[in-house]
């Protein structure tokens, strides 16, 4: 058999034809239904939740991290687990960007893109062909890139050389540009992980690297690019960060590496690799934001907000788990 | 017999790590009672040979990076030995100030990025004689007479926002208004002392009301967040006045604000201020999306610390505590400022 002609892995758990749904699976169903039902009805008894300037401010919220995120789905659904350097990659991209706008607003761009595949490029090539760690080489990165733009900035904030960056700010149609960048790279790479071999190359190492190689998959490029993409995207939200707090610094980031992390583990892709989908990501992404919105707006604390982030992403870690099980069982 | 087979049989890596051990704890023992590289008062007047060790913020901070680079060539052109011990990580920096005790330095000049953390290590070093400065936030009360410290006037800078809402909203002949504040880490005595001076200075307008008053960690992207939060919430119509409390945090406000659909400055717009001015804060007040921000300048605290080192190696006895006057800056007097507060 072909292994690049085998039908992609659905999102879905492995159903056997004929076989009923096992008691633990309809007492996770039942309570991930309760969950959804409870957090609808406290989003629409909050007051103001229900607002179209809301809808809006939940998906700008989400934009930025949800990017990120989408890159990272490519990492994880690989079988590379995590990347623990986003945020200093973005960081230093970010800078690299606002310190280009001499030279206009595409060329900065397109020097930002090609300096997030150079950065996160090498660090695939390293765990698709050396089989390095991930989570350990990505720790070194991230050391490493905070060190290499603090010696070359001076540890410095960077101001933008010239205004093209605020195009970045425009909001079309009075939505933020950054939503539409969201929508249409959330789509592009779900056609990709759905519609290519390359996609369907992914899953399959993600699911069993070894088995994969056994079967002729090139396991090294298919990894290597997979982290170039992620590097592409997370040079898109560096400009994006950027031009939003129209000045970076090594602190440009934040938390940016675990917002992502979080948002890849809400939407339901497991950190094993091998399953999971950008439309996921985009759906934890804007669950995330949502949660955070209803929790300020009905005075919650920074603190909380963080909390209950946690709180999402281990109840959906735990179900995804309890389900992935049930359904084997 | 017993413990020698047993010591025979562990690794030898094992062995080494035991050698080491056994050295070290010796070391420190024998060098635990001696406090004679340091003293409460600066030893013979003159800047020549002394030691300072300096526990500051880490070049990866662009307002530490900028503080560095004034202090340590300022008391090194004086003949001051300067030991970096400087880093942005609290835990990193509780071990390098233990460091710099056992490096018995003439004085230990600190910047608390934890003052719960810092209150046994300042106790340590006056148990140890060794004299401790500390800079721009203050420790904690517990320890408060325990070092000498130059301080930035927090809650002056709080009160300088205030006055720049208020300002700004009167001068758009807004006689009531909505003000929203996005703070550095809440649980900080900097955040705490400028909110103590906001709300003091906004006491006396009581017609301008604070809404809303969020964490915002001296993050700017989840400074940004907050603020987009806050327009849906609210709406245009429903905020009038927000504070950012550094520049950093004041800017996503106001790309926060634009993309809400909001207005900014202007006669009608958001009246938006910052502080710990910035050159994109100085660059905004003048393109006048920005109405106003206050110094807290890396440039200024740090010549006026090295200042007060070099005071207190040539035993003129500076006072135990030293604020740093801290301006406010409007488009009124912002030329006067935009040098000072374009270095970082």
């Amino acid at each position: 058999m072909n292994v690049m002609s085998a039908p992609p892995r659905s999102d879905a758990p492995i159903r056997r034809p004929g076989r009923s749904r096992s008691r633990a699976e309809l007492v996770i169903d039942a309570v991930l239904l309760l969950a959804v039902l409870a957090a609808i009805v406290l989003a629409l008894t909050t007051h103001r939740f229900a607002t179209v300037a809301n809808a809006k401010a939940i998906l700008t919220s989400a934009s930025l991290v949800g990017i990120a995120a989408l890159g990272l789905t490519l990492i994880t659904i690989g079988g590379s687990a995590v990347s623990l350097a986003i945020s200093p990659s973005v960081a230093a991209v970010g800078m690299i960007f606002l310190s280009a706008q001499s030279f206009g607003l595409v060329p900065a761009l397109a020097l930002a893109v090609l300096c997030g595949i150079l950065i996160t490029g090498v660090q695939g090539a390293i765990v698709g062909y050396a089989a390095a760690n991930p989570v350990v080489l990505t720790i070194a990165a991230s050391f490493a890139i905070t060190g290499i733009a603090t010696g070359v900035s001076g540890g410095s904030t960077v101001s933008p050389t010239g205004g093209g960056y605020d195009r970045l700010n425009a909001t079309p149609g009075g939505v933020a540009l950054s939503v539409y960048v969201l929508i249409g790279l959330a789509l592009i790479v779900q056609w990709t992980l759905r519609r290519t071999g390359f996609g369907r190359s992914l899953y399959l190492i993600g699911e069993n690297r070894r088995a994969a190689r056994a079967a002729g998959l090139p396991v090294g490029r298919t990894t290597a690019v997979a982290w170039l993409a992620a590097g592409a995207l997370f040079a898109v939200t560096a400009a994006f960060t950027a031009a939003f707090n129209t000045s970076a610094n090594v602190n440009l980031g934040g938390t940016l590496t675990f917002d992502a992390i979080a948002a890849v583990l809400a939407g339901g892709t497991p950190i094993a690799g091998g399953r999971g989908s950008a439309l996921r990501t985009l759906a934890g992404a804007v669950l995330i934001a949502a949660a955070s919105d209803i929790l300020l707006l009905r005075g919650s604390s920074t603190g909380v907000q963080i909390l209950v982030k946690g709180v999402i992403v281990l109840v959906v870690v735990v179900l995804v788990h309890l389900r992935t099980e049930g359904s084997r069982a | 017999m017993i413990h020698s087979d047993l010591i025979r049989r562990l690794p030898a890596s094992m062995k080494l790590a035991a050698a080491l051990a056994v050295v070290l704890l010796v070391t420190a023992a024998c060098g635990g009672g001696s406090s004679s590289g340091g003293g409460d008062t600066a030893g013979a007047a003159g800047l020549e040979g002394k030691t300072v060790n300096f526990v500051g913020y880490g070049k990866d901070n662009p307002w530490g990076a900028y503080f560095n680079g004034v202090f340590v060539p300022k008391l090194e052109s004086q003949g001051v030995k300067v030991v970096d011990l400087t880093t942005m990580d609290p835990g990193t920096a509780v071990t390098n100030f233990n460091q710099a005790i056992s490096n018995k330095p003439d004085l230990i000049v600190a910047a608390l990025l934890d003052t719960s953390s810092t209150v046994v290590p300042i106790k340590k070093a006056k148990q140890a004689g060794i004299p401790v400065l500390v800079f721009d936030g203050r420790p904690d009360p517990s320890v408060d007479a325990d070092v000498m410290q130059v301080l930035s006037d927090s809650e002056a800078l709080g009160t300088a926002a205030a006055q720049n809402l208020v300002e700004g909203l009167k001068a758009q002949g807004r006689n009531s208004g909505n003000l929203i504040a996005i703070t550095g880490t809440k649980s900080g005595f900097a955040a705490q002392d400028r909110m103590k001076g906001f709300d003091a200075e906004l006491a006396k307008t009581p017609e301008y009301k604070v809404v809303d008053i969020q964490d915002g960690n001296w993050d700017p992207t989840l400074s940004g967040k907050i603020a987009t939060q806050l327009f849906a919430k609210y709406g245009c119509s429903g905020i009038q006045g927000a504070y950012g409390m550094a520049d950093y945090q004041a800017l996503p406000i106001v790309a926060a604000a634009k993309q809400a659909g909001c207005p900014v400055g202007g006669k009608t717009g958001l009246v938006v201020t910052g502080s710990n001015c910035f050159k994109v804060g100085i660059d905004a007040i003048k393109a006048g999306t920005l109405y106003g921000t206050a110094t807290e300048d890396p440039g200024t605290i740090a010549e006026q610390t090295a200042d007060y080192v070099i005071r207190y190696f040539n035993q003129q006895n500076p006072p135990a505590k030293e604020l740093v006057k801290e301006e406010r800056v409007t488009a009124e007097n912002v030329a006067q400022f935009a040098e000072q507060c374009s270095k970082a």
